[in-house]
């Protein structure tokens, strides 16, 4: 962090976001390839398997490029609470969630608007009050703008932009 | 309708729970170890509720192609990038970013695979979206 100065800084996460948010869209694509084949609650499954498989191949080769595996990243000293640990739980629950509500026909264009929207205020509620032992973050009036831009421009792409 | 919408707007609150919950982690030991964590956790309770349920294995998954098995992989890069950005430039910005790539290049893939649809409403939300990505403020860190 300290190598780069804070415009670098900035193109990087700015990448880093957005293209993670397509990588988002190539693995919802193949999930739900091996969903049609094998079920929701198979494909769910065995991504978080091959997941786990391929996360620790990953630690394991960081461990050996650099001792401690990611340690620069830590700035915070104090031990991780019990909670962070059960991540992965929310993860599941959706998985359990999505499948009933595809198994009961609930498959709507305005479910996702919804999602999108619900994830939008949460991490609003998140930044605001620094929820989970995150640091807070000041919001002004300005940092609503692009979130509007976002939450409109997603919603017509949902709604106009695709054909049922 | 009152259920689907109890659903959506539920899974969306888990979406977001699990970045925050994952990017606490990340704070303490590494990115990569909370993603790992994150898969590990939720293998295992898959495992309990499919043996619980029943009816895991009881599709075809063998005919499924190869490249199917890479969402797994893929999430991990995904969990990882986000545990990591998310102590540095906030919830907020984090979770409009990844909406932002996660709609870009949707639209993209719709076009590219020719799939029905406005192309003028398509135009519109990725101009909305490029430019809420470019007023996002950077912030002081």
């Amino acid at each position: 962090m300290h190598l780069l100065d804070v415009r670098q800084a900035r193109v990087l996460h700015l990448a880093a976001a957005v293209g993670t948010g397509c990588l988002l869209t190539l693995m919802l694509l193949l999930n739900s390839e091996l969903a049609r084949h094998g079920g929701a609650l198979f494909a769910s499954w065995t991504a978080h398997g091959t997941g786990a498989l391929v996360a620790i191949a990953l630690l394991l080769l960081l461990a050996t490029r650099s001792g401690a595996p990611g340690q620069s990243f830590r700035y915070s000293a104090a031990p991780a609470p019990w909670w962070a640990y059960l991540g992965g739980m929310t993860g599941a629950v959706n998985v359990m969630l999505s499948s009933t509500a595809v198994n009961i026909g609930l498959a709507l264009t305005g479910t996702q608007a919804v999602a999108l929207s619900t994830q939008m205020l949460f991490s609003l509620a998140a930044d605001r009050w620094g929820l989970l032992g995150l640091p807070r973050q000041r919001l002004a009036w300005r940092d609503l703008w692009p979130v509007l831009l976002i939450v409109t421009g997603s919603a017509i792409i949902i709604f106009a932009g695709r054909d049922p | 309708m009152i259920l689907a919408l109890t659903f959506a707007a539920m899974s969306g609150i888990l979406v977001g729970l699990n970045r925050q919950i994952n990017g606490r982690l990340g704070l303490s030991t590494s990115p990569m170890f909370a993603s790992f964590t994150n898969h590990l956790v939720g293998f295992v309770l898959l495992s309990l509720a499919g043996a619980a349920i029943g009816g895991l294995l009881s599709g075809d998954a063998l005919n499924s192609p190869w490249y199917a098995y890479l969402g797994g992989p893929i999430g991990v890069i995904f969990v990882a990038t986000s545990s990591w950005l998310i102590p540095r430039i906030g919830a907020v910005q984090t979770t409009m970013l990844m909406i932002s790539g996660q709609m870009l290049s949707g639209v993209a893939l719709d076009i590219a695979r020719d799939a029905p649809g406005s192309l003028w409403a398509r135009l519109l939300g990725v101009a909305l979206i490029m430019t809420g990505i470019l007023m996002t403020r950077k912030r002081a860190r």
